[in-house]
């Protein structure tokens, strides 16, 4: 166990630039909180008092999720190191920082630069494609452990690839997870790419994200939320090149006292750029959820398309869901919109159905399933949705009984 | 026999505001009647009241098949038989009318409920529609199809209607006033509930009950529905000696196609 010290950086992998000057940067911020703007709402207490990088410890089993998936290369970090990677393919062990990501951003990131331990990084050459997709696994296993595991994915001009990276800690640990995941997309790629966030309770992580869109290249995201004490995902999209897109697609549920928090910007700079967010979640219990989209378009970038959605579902009393999306245009030819919504399920629905001689309780369940049904069936990369639905169905359910 | 539906003395009222001021109706299996009224007169408070909304104090007797109805819960009255057709059916995204009208089915014990279900689709011509979600994207008529298979599907005891045609073109009233018809049979009583005498040349009910601010004024055969069809609410009002309408706080609907120049 190494504590978050200068000593402790000294002996990290020396080929990762301005380590010191991040480690010094980490030193002086201070803890976000909601004071700063972009930490707005999340009122969850972050310390880091006691964690230190961990000595890697057991992998985990086999996630549930993903059963039904074959994927052609598997990687699992345990604890900020690769544990394993199976099959062979374009997926490689190694650091590459695509320095996407400023150390400044907040004490997490300077945090991620200054004791970024190891990684995995994804390559596809021009023109190929991955046959099937490509698992990374970022695990936290080891008790009161800071882990800053770190994943780049580039893919060259015209390729294509499927890749999912999930997020995952057992249960009770106190750990906190800290990674960074950079993507980098040449002319005309296509990437889509899922993130499975289903950290143990009594874990945090806070998720930064970062692509960087080329001419005509393509993003498809998907983002489901269901672990973590404090779950955050950074999310910013750069659509630099002409006609480039990205469509993100996400849903979440959070119960208990979770903090669901997703920041995300999506700056449009080429011209016939589009995006498209639709964001789905629920809070249940006391948990607590931020949306705040911010999509900014960028003078030059005409004939761009942009559209961002939030739906919160409040299902109890103590639950709350911030929403806040946002439009910057900077440019006149530009077609834009955004909605976004926070209540209970709605009367005349509930109605409707137990006119049919529906109960209650099993209206109140078709709905909250049909309200995800539209982000799941959406998703990215497919095989998931039945047991996704099944887990916050579960998760509802057991909300139902506990309220009854 | 008990009566399909039978209604005692029933007042409802909202606040200070009365709006059901002692309906008495009696509808056999086997029979379809009709309420029609004037906008405000209650009709729509009356279909709420049967159904279970909230927000109204209500009184007296409501009985389907003789087992008291008041006091039962939205989903507890639908399992005892009593199914409305929605004036406005929702759109509900996400949750497919198959699996919403296999899960209400299986609630009301419908037996060999697959096969009930795609034999009623096919029925109403609404099998492509059991993949979607319940009413999203349906044209009206198709939403008063939808409304329709839903019923027969459940075989209520009594299936109440609810402005069945509003909002329709003509053609489209013709094909749910057909719709309406095949859901006759002698173990169901219909109860079409209308402001309008439109849909009743295509359905022809048993027996037709008029409404006036909450009270049902008079009822008769057909006849009545072309007596109204002629000379409107004024003049029926005029051959019972009645007041003119108070000023009511209701909401004015108007449906377009009723002032069309139909011939009869």
């Amino acid at each position: 166990m190494s504590a978050l010290t200068l000593a402790t950086v000294a002996e990290l992998d020396a080929s990762v630039p301005d380590r010191e000057a991040a480690f010094d940067v980490f030193s002086k911020l201070p803890l976000p909180g909601p004071a700063d703007e972009t930490w707005r709402y999340v009122e969850h207490e972050i310390s880091l008092e006691g964690l230190s990088l961990p000595a890697q410890g057991q992998a985990m089993d086999p996630d549930p999720i993903l059963a039904g998936l074959d994927p052609g290369q598997h990687a699992v970090i345990v604890d900020g190191r690769t544990a394993s990677i199976e099959g062979s393919g374009y997926l490689q062990q190694g650091l590459k920082l695509a320095d996407l990501i400023a150390s400044d951003v907040d004490k997490f990131a300077a945090a991620h630069r200054a004791f970024v331990s190891d990684g995995v990084q994804i390559r596809i050459p021009p023109g190929k494609h991955t046959a099937s997709p490509i698992l990374v696994e970022l695990q936290s296993v080891s008790p009161n452990a800071i882990s800053f595991p770190h994943v780049t994915i580039e893919l060259e001009e015209n390729s294509e690839a499927e890749v999912i990276v999930a997020h995952r800690a057992v249960n009770g640990i106190g750990s906190y997870s800290v990674p960074q995941v950079e993507v980098v997309l040449a002319q005309s790629a296509r990437l889509r790419l899922l993130e499975l966030q289903e950290v143990g309770e009594g874990s945090s992580v806070i998720v930064q994200l970062r692509a960087r869109l080329g001419r005509d290249a393509t993003l498809r995201l998907g983002e489901v939320g269901l672990g973590g004490d404090l779950a955050r995902l950074d999310l910013a999209v750069h659509l630099e090149g002409q006609g480039s897109a990205a469509e993100i697609v996400g849903l979440f549920f959070g119960h208990r006292q979770q903090t669901l928090d997703y920041r995300m910007v999506l700056r449009h700079e080429g011209p016939k750029s589009s995006s498209n967010v639709l964001l789905k979640g629920a809070v249940e219990d006391s948990a607590r959820s931020i949306f705040s989209g911010l999509v900014r378009i960028e003078k030059n970038a005409n004939g761009t398309s942009a559209f961002e959605t939030n739906r919160n579902l409040v299902l109890s009393p103590d639950a709350k869901a911030n929403s806040i999306p946002n439009l910057e245009i900077l440019c006149d030819d530009v077609i834009c919109g955004h909605g976004s919504s926070v209540g209970p399920l709605e009367e005349d629905h509930l109605y409707y159905l137990q006119s049919r001689g529906i109960s209650p309780a099993r209206a109140e369940r078709l709905l909250v399933r049909g309200f995800f049904k539209a982000v799941l069936d959406k998703l990215p990369v497919g095989g998931m949705e039945d047991a996704l639905a099944e887990i916050v169905e579960r998760r509802f359910v057991r909300a139902q009984e506990s309220a009854a | 026999m008990n009566a399909a539906l039978r209604l005692a003395d029933l007042e409802a009222s909202v606040g200070d505001r009365r709006i059901l001021k002692g309906i008495h109706l009696e509808l056999p299996f086997g029979e379809m009647h009709a309420v029609m009224g004037p906008n405000g007169s209650g009709k729509s408070t009356l279909c709420h009241v049967l159904s279970g909304r909230t927000g109204y104090q209500v009184s007296g007797a409501a009985e389907l098949d003789g087992v008291g109805l008041l006091t039962k819960a939205v989903h507890e009255r639908a399992r005892m038989g009593l199914v409305q057709c929605f004036q406005y059916p929702v759109e509900i995204p996400g949750v497919r009318l198959g699996e919403f009208v296999d899960e209400a089915a299986a609630e009301a014990g419908i037996e060999n409920s697959e096969q009930v279900i795609a034999a009623a689709a096919e029925q109403f011509d609404m099998t492509r529609f059991l993949d979607r979600s319940v009413n999203d994207d349906l044209s009206g008529g198709e939403k008063k199809r939808s409304e329709i298979f839903q019923i027969s599907v459940l075989a209520p005891k009594v299936a109440l209607l609810d402005e069945v045609d509003s909002g329709l073109d003509i053609d489209a009233v013709r094909d749910v006033a057909e719709a309406v018809e095949k859901m006759r049979g002698p173990e169901v009583g219909v109860l079409m509930i209308t402001h309008y005498s439109r849909i009743l040349r295509y359905v022809q009910p048993d027996r037709v009950h008029v409404m006036i601010d909450g009270q049902i004024v008079e009822s008769g055969g057909p006849e009545l529905a072309e007596e109204l069809e002629k000379g409107g609410y004024a003049a029926l009002r005029k051959r019972l000696g009645l007041n003119e309408p108070e000023e009511t706080s209701a909401p004015q609907k108007r449906d377009p196609f009723s002032e069309l120049p139909f011939g009869s």
